[in-house]
């Protein structure tokens, strides 16, 4: 432990001995995210409940060079929270509180560790919700949320965390505070949105400590149709139908039959047994949902699809909606292991995503299961392979790499909500020029010169090729992380 | 999550098992109560599953997880919570129940043997051996937790014992035919319990059996390790209780959980068809009434506001929601309140009173607040643990609140509507 | 004498950015107080660096360089039925490039968001002479760090934007409008309050004062059919809820819905503020006109004397700026945030050339 010692020491003034975590048992616990493939044990982990022990805690990492990893609730799914072997974990779980609910004004002031639904909860009682809504909200942070940008099924038409954040206050890598944005609903209004900024900055500039959001009112009626087609194509191209139609949509999803099965399984949704079931949910004003929802079945029917449903109350709505949001976790009785991947493709290119996909796993004989936002192309292939097979991460990995590569081809992205984290790290240099990512580590030295907030993460690792994983990680290679 | 287990544990597939479907997603953290007040993941399902693995693994001495697989409530709110299907109290309990024999604490001595054998399956034995305060000394320093603070529940004065019949004849038509579990602890604590219940079923035609020769149900001994004991105490029951009865019926919500898990117990045993019809056979009160459906004429001659508080052995063990609250819905009168946080736990739990007296209060302070926000005239619950630690919540603050039994409920609702008719 | 340039192609921006220690980067100057005229300011003019560079309309995006006429982007996208939802503020004179770098949605904005909320990409010449991309090209994108919303608001003082891609939306096809009025700017208030939570989906929000009191105009747009029923609904809503002293429908027309019209003094600025400061805005700024957009959420304010708004925007800790006028100094009242903002200067414009 290089650097460790005379930071432990400054923290057990700073923490009392069960707020500073230092044991082999409590370490373990805080090795992953849920991107268990990687893990690596910190030095120590903290459980911050002030604002100042955030703001001490990191001008001590700074002044001792410890790199540091905020965390959330850990259910990053590319290694985001992966803590740094030897470094510190900043676990913000206790600084748990809203502060303030503003009902008139449509907004709330939250601090990081705050769970996304926690906020749609308090809010509720006045007719308002917070709109981004990750598969994981019941228990990912709005810190978290932050680091991503994390997006979810209903944020076709308001957008993802950035569009909700209106103010922020942080704490810099170095230990510099800073304050951005307003009450206004316009946020920053003058002068550069630094809210842009942060928001999806992986936890590479700083820790947010305090967030104020804005908050919408609930819609008066929701629409829920469940489409089901014989051929993933066919739901695909709905897709361009419903889209090309003018309606915009709360949330556009599309499940394959692995992902159904595994959904169904879980959760007892009432799925029909497809090849692929198209969600299309309309939210609104009442005669303006209506109205559109006659239009939308008449669409659906002529696109193909073998069976309609509409969801009759609020508790159907609410068990489809569970079924695809559990979808992910749901794989975990199908395969003992996968890999969620996150791509993004030109939503006019989703069918020949799709057909492409299709051909690269009966290639690499590995089963996928797709589930994805396919009202703005956001792809989630879920690789299934059983790690307990010599070289099946491996060949898992090689298709990842393979979709990836096509998504960045097709004119896409390699991560549209979830990040890079650690595990897209060495896939940037295929989206991004050296230049680009030049631009990007000088910003990155300009806000932490030492390079302490969430080192490792997100930039490629200088030696590693694109695309081409292959054997040990090169952060494996430095002893940095582990895998089994 | 991958894992690279090496026991040899009888139980170490189910564990195995339950360990690999966890894909750490973490969506579990939600309905947590130790996680709710604690926020570390040691104190989280996702965060004791990885501390088990690597025990199990071998990659962690035992003791330094014990402090977190302790404070586990086994309120089992993680496992409907979990999309991926963790069997949770299958590693759980198995891993207890593995623990306990490794564990460095002094073995059950003779003694506690001897008490095990001969008091608990006698409830009249139980009962006075608690009443004389003998068994909270004699077994205290050797039992561990859970067991421990079962008996500690028990007061240092009981309530007069409420002897029951053997048999109890149906009233009216007859629609079926049960025995009842009368479990140890809650019916030396409060009898009353299963004397409503008899009635109440008895004045809904149901012909009520009660065994003499019955015993403790046992389950709580095989968390102890002590797995001889725990199907000896069962095999009793099997032998005890009438074969050709539609259901046996429990009113303790810890029992009907505990005797869920002999499939865990009886794992190997000659006799597991056996276990296995016999659990399938017991039925919370509240489900099988439920499913006969109640008699009129019942009711209150004026509104009662009543709150049900979930017993986590009833909610997240036995999945019963919707059965109790169909019970209340079908009492004239009787207007039943949605409370916050309905699912969590209200801190009685396992150990929870005893082991962690910090938890278990911020937990009770919760419940309790948000019961009384409510403003009820009375709370009702199936768990002899929540009613105790309720009462101690609203003793505390002043507050005059009844709590009853569901079956103690349906009782007052006859003998009102008799009253008034 | 100035230096000026007009560079067509990107890398021409590139030398002349090299070339000069000091460049400042105007579209077709519809903002005049933005443009400093010191005379050792090299001056890039946009206005020829312009037009769609691709748009696909069943893709919703659309990338145009940043010196292309916002009127001429409206009307390709209106001939698909589809619009920029954060409602670029002055049409028919400003360029994309302009728009975004002063970041200034229109009344529109309230619906959906505004510019930081459709911005999906910008490709850029820093301070450093260096041309990239920034953000990307489809609706979602989380790889790298996100410098295509920071420029939003950034007054080419960080890098220069020379193209633009934008989510676009599908526009509603019909609209009407509602003018009510109310005695006391608290009722107006009160009104907007009711809206905020309210199940009613306006299009546009704003508040201007009136003869005797205040108006407050809300906007629907949506299906034909749909839109009548609505109108009613919010209108008997608001007439029971509110007591307006009049509800009418007015005719729904693009005047009407440009917020800068009726502003007419030697400045006109934008104040950011949130609806429950507007009355210690009014006592701050009496005399002055104005109209409170986006239900109350961006103040348009023209005036005779800025140093007098500068100074009681500054006493209420409320950020503004100038758009037009001579003015010295744009940014009004509470300094933008600086500490974070000068590490991306340090390393986008590292020479300090961007003015
Ligand atoms: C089953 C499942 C479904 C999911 N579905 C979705 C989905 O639909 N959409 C989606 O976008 N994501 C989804 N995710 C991914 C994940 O939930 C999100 O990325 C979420 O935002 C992470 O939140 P967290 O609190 O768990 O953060 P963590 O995993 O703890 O941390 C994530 C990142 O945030 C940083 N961070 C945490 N707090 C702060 C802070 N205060 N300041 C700065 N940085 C901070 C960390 O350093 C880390 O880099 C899913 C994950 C799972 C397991
Ligand atoms: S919800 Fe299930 S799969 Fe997810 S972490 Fe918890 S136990 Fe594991
Ligand atoms: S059983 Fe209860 S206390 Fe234990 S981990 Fe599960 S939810 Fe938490």
């Amino acid at each position: 432990m290089k650097n460790a010692h005379p930071l432990l020491q400054a923290l057990e003034a700073l923490y009392p001995p069960e707020r500073l975590l230092t044991r082999d048992a409590q370490l373990l616990t805080y090795e992953s995210d849920a991107l268990t493939a990687f893990h690596s044990k910190p030095a120590a982990a903290v459980i911050p409940i002030s604002e100042a022990e955030v703001i001490e805690t990191v001008r001590l990492c700074h002044q001792l060079a410890v790199p540091f990893v905020a965390r959330g609730s850990g259910t990053s799914l590319s290694g985001g929270s992966l803590p740094i072997a030897d470094g510190l974990l900043v676990a913000l779980n206790r600084l748990n509180r809203i502060k303030s609910i503003d009902p008139e004004q449509r907004i709330a002031v939250v601090e990081p560790g705050v769970v996304n639904l926690h906020i749609t909860h308090a809010a509720a009682p006045y007719g308002l919700y917070y709109a981004p809504d990750p598969s994981s909200q019941s228990i990912c942070t709005i810190g978290g949320n932050i680091a991503f940008n994390s997006g979810g099924a209903h944020c076709l038409k308001y957008g993802m965390t950035s569009n909700h954040v209106l103010g922020m206050k942080v704490v810099l890598a170095d230990g510099a505070v800073t304050e951005f944005g307003s009450d206004s609903l316009d946020g920053c209004g003058v002068g550069p949105d630094l809210i842009g900024l942060f928001v999806g900055s992986e936890g590479l500039f700083g820790i947010a400590l305090e967030i104020t959001v804005r908050l919408l009112p609930q819609p008066e009626r929701y629409r829920t149709l469940l489409a089901a087609y014989d051929d993933l194509g066919k739901a695909g191209d709905a897709v361009s139908r419903v889209v090309a139609s003018g309606m915009l949509p709360g949330a556009i999803e599309i499940m394959d039959r692995l992902a159904i099965q595994a959904a169904e399984a879980a959760v007892q949704a009432g799925y029909p047994d497809a090849e692929a079931l198209l969600i299309v949910e309309l939210e609104g004003e009442a005669p303006q949902v209506e109205a559109e929802f006659a239009q939308l079945q008449a669409m659906m029917r002529a696109s193909g699809a073998f069976e309609l449903r509409s969801a009759r109350d609020e508790a159907e709505r609410a068990r489809i909606w569970k079924g695809r949001k559990g979808a992910f976790s749901a794989v975990g009785r199908l395969s003992p292991d996968y890999i969620v991947q996150d791509g993004v493709v030109p939503r006019s290119r989703l069918g020949e995503a799709l057909t492409r996909i299709k051909a690269l796993k009966t290639k690499h004989q590995l089963e996928v299961a797709n589930v994805f936002h396919a009202g703005d192309g956001n792809l989630h292939p879920l690789i299934l392979y059983d790690g307990r097979q010599p070289g099946a991460l491996e060949k898992a990995e090689a298709l990842a790499g393979e979709i990836l590569a096509l998504c960045i081809k097709l004119g896409g992205s390699i991560t549209g909500e979830h990040g890079v984290g650690m595990e897209k790290r060495d896939y940037m240099p295929a989206m991004f020029s050296e230049q680009e990512l030049d631009i990007m580590q000088a910003l990155r030295r300009a806000i932490d010169p030492k390079e302490i907030a969430n080192r490792g993460k997100m930039f490629p690792s200088g030696e590693a090729p694109a695309l081409q994983q292959r054997g040990m990680h090169p952060l494996e290679r430095q002893g940095v992380i582990s895998r089994e | 999550m991958r894992h690279s287990i090496t026991s040899d544990d009888i139980r170490a597939p189910e564990m195995a098992k339950a360990i690999e479907s966890c894909v750490h997603c973490g969506f579990c953290l939600a309905a947590c109560p130790t996680y709710a007040s604690l926020g570390e993941e040691m104190n989280s399902p996702r965060g004791r599953i990885v501390l088990m693995k690597n025990v199990l693994e071998a990659r962690l001495p035992a003791a330094e997880a014990q402090e977190y697989i302790d404070r586990c409530l086994g309120c089992m709110a993680c496992v409907p919570a979990c999309p991926s299907g963790v069997a949770y109290g299958d590693l759980l309990v198995s891993y207890r129940a593995m623990q306990e024999k490794q564990r460095q604490r002094p073995p059950l001595d003779a003694i506690a043997r001897r008490l095990i054998r001969e008091t608990l399956p006698y409830p009249r034995r139980f009962r006075l051996a608690a009443r004389a305060g003998k068994l909270g000394a004699a077994l205290g320093a050797a039992l561990p937790a859970p067991f421990a603070a079962m008996l500690n529940l028990l007061p240092g004065s009981l309530p007069p014992a409420m002897p029951l019949p053997p048999l109890l004849p149906a009233q009216g038509e007859k629609r079926g035919k049960v025995a009842i579990l009368l479990g140890c602890v809650q019916q030396a604590l409060a009898p009353n319990i299963n004397y409503a219940a008899a009635q109440v079923l008895a004045a809904n035609g149901i012909e009520v059996h009660i065994p003499p020769r019955q015993s403790c149900c046992g389950s709580i001994l095989l968390h102890v390790g002590a797995e001889a004991d725990a199907r000896e105490l069962a095999r009793r029951n099997f032998q005890a209780m009438p074969a050709d009865v539609d259901a046996i019926i429990t009113t303790a919500a810890g029992c009907g959980s505990g005797i869920d898990d002999y499939a865990l117990l009886f794992k190997g045993q000659p006799d597991s068809a056996e276990a296995a019809d016999f659990s399938q056979k017991v039925l919370d009160f509240s489900a099988y009434l439920a499913a006969v459906g109640l008699r009129a004429p019942l009711g209150f001659s004026q509104e009662r506001r009543v709150v049900y508080q979930d017993a986590c052995h009833l909610l997240h063990a036995q999945g019963l929601q919707r059965e109790p609250r169909t019970l209340l819905r079908q009492i004239p009168n009787l207007r039943l309140l949605p409370i916050a946080d309905a699912g969590m736990c209200c801190g009685s739990a396992g150990t929870y009173n005893i082991d962690q007296p910090a938890i278990a209060a911020e937990l009770g302070g919760r419940k309790a607040e948000s019961i009384l926000a409510a403003a009820p005239d009375a709370v009702v619950s199936g768990n002899i643990g929540c009613i105790t630690q309720l009462r101690q919540q609203f003793t505390s603050r002043g507050e005059a609140l009844p709590v009853l039994h569901i079956a103690e409920l349906l009782q007052q609702a006859y003998s009102h509507s008799a009253a008034s008719s | 004498m100035t230096t000026q340039s007009k560079p067509r192609a990107v890398a021409e921006l590139q030398d002349f950015v090299r070339g000069n220690t000091l460049v400042h980067a105007r579209g077709n100057g519809s903002k005049s107080a933005l443009h400093p005229a010191a005379a050792d300011i090299a001056i890039a003019d946009l206005s020829l660096m312009r037009g769609i560079v691709e748009y696909q309309p069943a893709e919703f995006t659309l990338s145009a360089r940043a010196g292309s006429p916002i009127a001429e982007l409206k009307a390709a996208l209106a001939a698909e039925g589809q619009y920029l939802p954060f409602d670029p503020l002055l049409p028919e004179r400003a360029t994309i490039g302009g728009t975004v770098a002063a970041n200034l949605s229109g009344s529109r904005r309230y619906r959906y968001g505004g510019l930081r909320d459709f911005i999906l990409g910008a490709s850029v010449v820093d301070g450093g002479g260096r041309a990239y991309t920034v953000g990307g090209k489809v609706v979602k994108n989380a790889a790298g760090f996100d410098l295509s919303k920071f420029l939003v608001g950034s007054l080419g003082q960080y890098a220069i934007m020379t193209e633009l891609t934008f989510k676009v939306f599908p526009d509603a096809p019909h609209f009407s409008s509602l003018r009510l009025r109310y005695q006391t700017l608290d009722a107006a208030l009160a009104a907007i309050f009711f809206l905020n939570q309210s199940i009613f989906e306006l299009d546009a929000l704003d508040l201007l004062p009136a003869a005797d009191g205040w108006s407050l105009l809300a906007r629907l747009g949506g299906g034909a059919d749909a839109l009548p029923p609505r109108l009613e609904r919010i209108r008997a809503a608001l007439q029971s809820e509110t007591a307006p002293q009049a509800a009418e429908e007015v005719a729904d027309t693009a005047r009407l819905w440009q917020p800068l019209r009726q502003l007419d003094a030697a400045f006109v600025a934008k104040v950011v503020l949130p609806p429950k400061r507007i009355p210690a805005l009014e006592r701050g700024i009496s005399g002055c006109q104005r109209r409170y957009s986006c239900g109350g959420n961006i103040a348009w304010v023209a005036t005779e004397d800025i140093a007098a708004l500068d100074r009681a925007l500054a006493a209420l800790g409320l950020a503004g700026l100038c758009l037009q006028g001579d003015c010295e100094k744009p940014l009004l009242g509470k300094a933008p945030e600086s500490i974070l903002s000068a590490r991306v200067k340090a390393a986008l414009d590292p020479d300090g050339k961007l003015v």
